[in-house]
């Protein structure tokens, strides 16, 4: 294969760029896009299905794993989120992409926290990979009807206000709290 | 033009996608990087996934050139088609699956170390109530490192087929597993061994409201196609097994995790190449045992984990107390066998008695354990963390002899022959000396010769970071860490003799007399050094839900041969150091000042365009290890004053 000159590189990242930004037409994320029906193991061995933790409520889906630092701190605050609003019928479901280098130690780690959204197992990141959610952590905010409504990579110390705020907006109550972007 | 119809194909099932009722998703990972020694690479991989109804289908395209590590690409990489109907579940294409821990199969794609091994090929699932039954067969070609650091050297080629069965009931599950592969394994050098491997497994699982436990236990056959005379019957090549257990414990908001591991595949004093075969394949990615570190000083004293020989036990312990997170983790690896070095090249092993791994140097030990407690105050707006961990890894043994020895001594003595001899018709006396030897052993007496390379060390990593009122952060991270590698010599005897095949003692007058050496292997431009000093600091301010920056400065007073050094003086470096001399034109960039040898410093600007883009612009110079910056985690290799660009996108 012939190497490419450095300014074809570039114009090859640039037309990635235009790419993306042509599929998202500006949209922080496709409204309207259904999540697929995906089969997931919980932690405590039984099944369930996306669809199925959106009958009640939106869900917010997160990836994680034991290791990953920012991951933890937001763990908290998707937590509070998942007990504040559980009556509105919102979930958490906290998927975890262990390796089996440390998935044995995913229970003791939920536990010593004592939190209580689901815990999703993916330690060969079957569902990451359909719902892209290879960086992490990636959150994936779904309405009640499994509409996609909100993506987002990343975490930022403070983010969670944002967090907190679109979760509201799905939830159709005011949001206090000033949203940017 | 291969890459644009790409993309016109691309935006053209978009577009109609979007048109019907067919659900998608996407993926753009676009990295860049320039570095002044020639290290650069391109590579943009775009994931698309597809659903509609039962069918679901994966594509992904890479257009790299070259690289970060692999080879260059610019085709359609990856794909697969998913169909389940009933109770059915039908895949064509790459498939990536995970059986058990990890004993006999556990398949993923990791492009950051660019280990594949994946399978091309059919998978098959039956589930039938608390049953299901599952089949895969297809090709692997899996590649490995070789010398070069960025381009793979080995490709070892499975033809593959496996079975599982799993049962689930109540809190129990059951699984039963076969793995059979016929592998073209490269070697060093010569052509390639066809390999035969046969692998059956088990394991159970049971889940309580206070206990759970997993077991898994494999046993492998591999045998070997030899092809002189044409084809002649196998032979058993290699046999081995691998047992892991995970027993756990829950009381109210503490969890204790215990594992334990015998891994029996293959046998070896030192490290295992590509020439050793038949052994433990690429399917088989177990667990380790060891903790997944997440500071870039702790991260980058990992253990090389042997899946062929290697046993060990496992505990941690995950609390809250007053608030806080508690961690405590204690790992012990060993090998399977204890060795000795019986002459300069045989060395002869002895089992491990017991269950439990050994502390012996020559069965190559690793300890560890890390502590850490982290936590928020402040009405959550400061968050801290400080963790402590400490390692102690035998590396290698060069020798190791602990027995007894017998000096053969040789007198010598003249005696007279006296032989008659008839010479023409006379008889003749002809007196004549011959040298006689006597041999003769001394009593055995204790011999020990053993030379070993360990390194120790303890790092300190902390962080916090505080969130104002107005929406902006400021971190602080600090890792400290102080480590010593060294030869460790002791005995009585020092090298051993090929040729009178005996062990040269240390002081020929007395045997007794002992030694006890440790030689450091750290060094810098001014000599070898006994202790390691590592730091790191990171800054960072950053504007949820917009935008991180961050400069990490990262500090070494000595290094391993191995560890590349900073040699190229960049700007960044001179700004921070108030090196004025940088600007004014009176130093050379090419001539820098010793110190900055073993200095990294970079800088990094995150920047989220939208909630699901993010861009990344990194300038200046990084050790390798796992980095964790701005919320992301992943393992870089070393990359030296240069720029990095990185885009991510997801739709």
């Amino acid at each position: 294969m012939m190497p490419v000159s450095m300014p074809m590189r570039m114009v090859q990242i640039i037309l990635m760029v235009l790419l993306a930004l042509g599929i998202v037409s500006g949209d922080d994320t496709q409204i309207g896009s259904k999540i697929p029906n995906l089969k997931i193991r919980l932690l405590d061995g039984s099944s369930t299905t996306l669809h199925s933790l959106t009958e009640d409520g939106p869900l917010m889906i997160d990836f994680w794993a034991t290791w990953c630092v920012p991951c933890k701190k937001l763990m908290k605050f998707l937590d509070q989120y998942h007990q504040d609003y559980s009556e509105d019928g919102f979930k958490v479901l906290m998927i975890n992409t262990d390796t089996p280098r440390s998935l044995g130690k995913v229970r003791s780690y939920v536990v010593s926290q004592g939190y209580q959204f689901h815990i999703g197992m993916d330690p060969n990141k079957v569902i990451s990979k359909k719902l892209n959610g290879m960086v992490m952590p990636t959150l994936i905010l779904v309405d009640k009807g499994g509409e996609v409504k909100w993506r987002h990579q990343g975490y930022i110390a403070g983010e969670e206000v944002e967090i907190n705020g679109q979760i509201r907006q799905v939830l159709g109550k005011n949001i206090e709290t000033q949203i940017e972007g | 033009m291969k890459i644009n119809i790409f993309f016109l194909i691309v935006f053209i099932s978009i577009s109609s996608l979007r048109a019907t009722n067919l659900d998608m998703n996407g993926a753009i990972n676009a990295n860049y990087g320039n570095s002044y020694d020639f290290y650069d690479f391109s590579e943009n991989i775009l994931d698309l996934n597809f659903f509609y109804n039962d069918l679901q289908g994966w594509i992904q395209y890479e257009y790299s050139n070259p690289p970060d590590i692999g080879f260059m690409t610019n085709d359609i990489r990856k794909f697969r088609l998913e169909y389940s109907a009933d109770d059915f579940l039908i895949k064509l294409g790459d498939l990536y699956e995970f059986w058990g821990r990890g004993l006999i199969l556990n398949q993923f794609d990791d492009q950051v170390t660019n280990f594949d091994n994946g399978t091309r090929g059919l998978y098959l699932e039956y589930n039938k109530g608390p049953m299901s039954f599952s089949h895969m067969n297809g090709n692997s070609n899996i590649w490995g490192m070789g010398a070069d650091l960025r381009i793979p050297g080995y490709n070892n080629i499975h033809s593959m087929a496996a079975n599982r069965f799993h049962y689930d009931l109540s809190s129990l599950s059951l699984g039963l597993t076969q793995l059979r592969s016929n592998e073209s394994h490269d070697k060093m050098s010569g052509p390639s061994a066809l390999v035969s491997h046969n692998l059956k497994g088990v394991y159970a699982s049971w889940a309580g409201g206070n206990a759970d436990l997993f077991v898994e236990y494999v046993d492998k056959v591999s045998t070997e196609k030899t092809t002189m005379f044409g084809s002649i019957p196998n032979d058993t090549l290699k046999r081995g097994h691998g047992y892991y257990q995970n027993l756990n414990f829950y009381f109210g908001n503490w969890g204790l995790s215990t594992e334990y591991k015998r891994y029996a595949f293959d046998k070896a004093h030192g490290d295992l190449t590509a020439n050793d075969y038949g052994n433990q394949i690429e399917y088989q990615q177990m667990p380790t045992l060891g903790k997944e570190q997440n500071s870039t000083l702790l991260g980058r004293l990992t253990h090389n984990y042997n899946f062929n020989d290697e046993r060990g036990a496992q505990v941690e312990l995950n609390g809250s107390l007053l608030g806080l997170s508690v961690s405590a983790q204690y790992a012990h690896l060993s090998r399977n066998e204890e060795w000795q070095s019986v002459t300069a090249q045989n060395w002869v092993d002895k089992a491990v008695s017991g269950y439990l791994p050994s502390s012996d140097p020559s069965a190559l030990p690793y300890w560890e354990n890390y502590q850490e407690i982290s936590g928020y105050a402040f009405n959550d707006k400061l968050y801290f963390k400080l963790g402590r961990g400490a390692n102690k890894e035998i590396l290698k043994t060069t020798r190791y002899f602990e027995g007894t020895q017998q000096d053969l001594s040789i007198n010598s003595f003249w005696s007279y022959d006296t032989t008659d001899t008839m010479l023409f018709g006379y008889d003749y006396q002809i007196i004549d000396s011959i040298e006689v030897f006597d041999t003769s052993f001394s009593d055995p007496y204790d011999v020990e010769s053993k030379l070993w390379q360990q390194s120790k060390a303890i790092t300190f990593p902390m962080e916090v970071n505080y969130i104002f009122d107005n929406g902006y952060t400021i971190g602080i991270g600090f890792q400290y860490q102080e480590r010593k590698k060294a030869n460790k010599a002791m005995g009585n005897a020092t090298s051993f003799n090929a040729a009178d095949s005996s062990w040269t003692m240390y002081n020929p007058d007395d045997y007794n007399d002992r030694y006890s050496t440790s030689t450091t292997q750290l060094a810098n431009s001014d000599g070898t050094v006994e202790t390691q000093i590592n730091r790191l600091i990171y800054l960072s301010i950053s504007k949820a839900p917009r935008w991180s920056f961050t400069i990490t400065h990262d500090w070494t007073n000595s290094y391993d041969a191995s560890v590349p050094v900073d040699p190229y003086y960049n700007p960044l470096e001179a700004l921070i150091y108030g090196d004025l001399k940088y600007f004014t034109g009176k130093r050379n960039s090419i001539d820098p000042p010793s110190w900055v040898q073993n200095r990294w410093v970079s800088a990094e600007f995150a920047y989220n365009i939208t909630s699901s883009q993010r861009l990344t612009i990194m300038y200046g110079s990084i050790q390798g290890g796992l980095f964790c910056s701005n919320g992301i985690c992943r393992l870089i290799p070393p990359f030296n004053d240069g720029l990095k660009i990185t885009y991510s996108a997801s739709f």
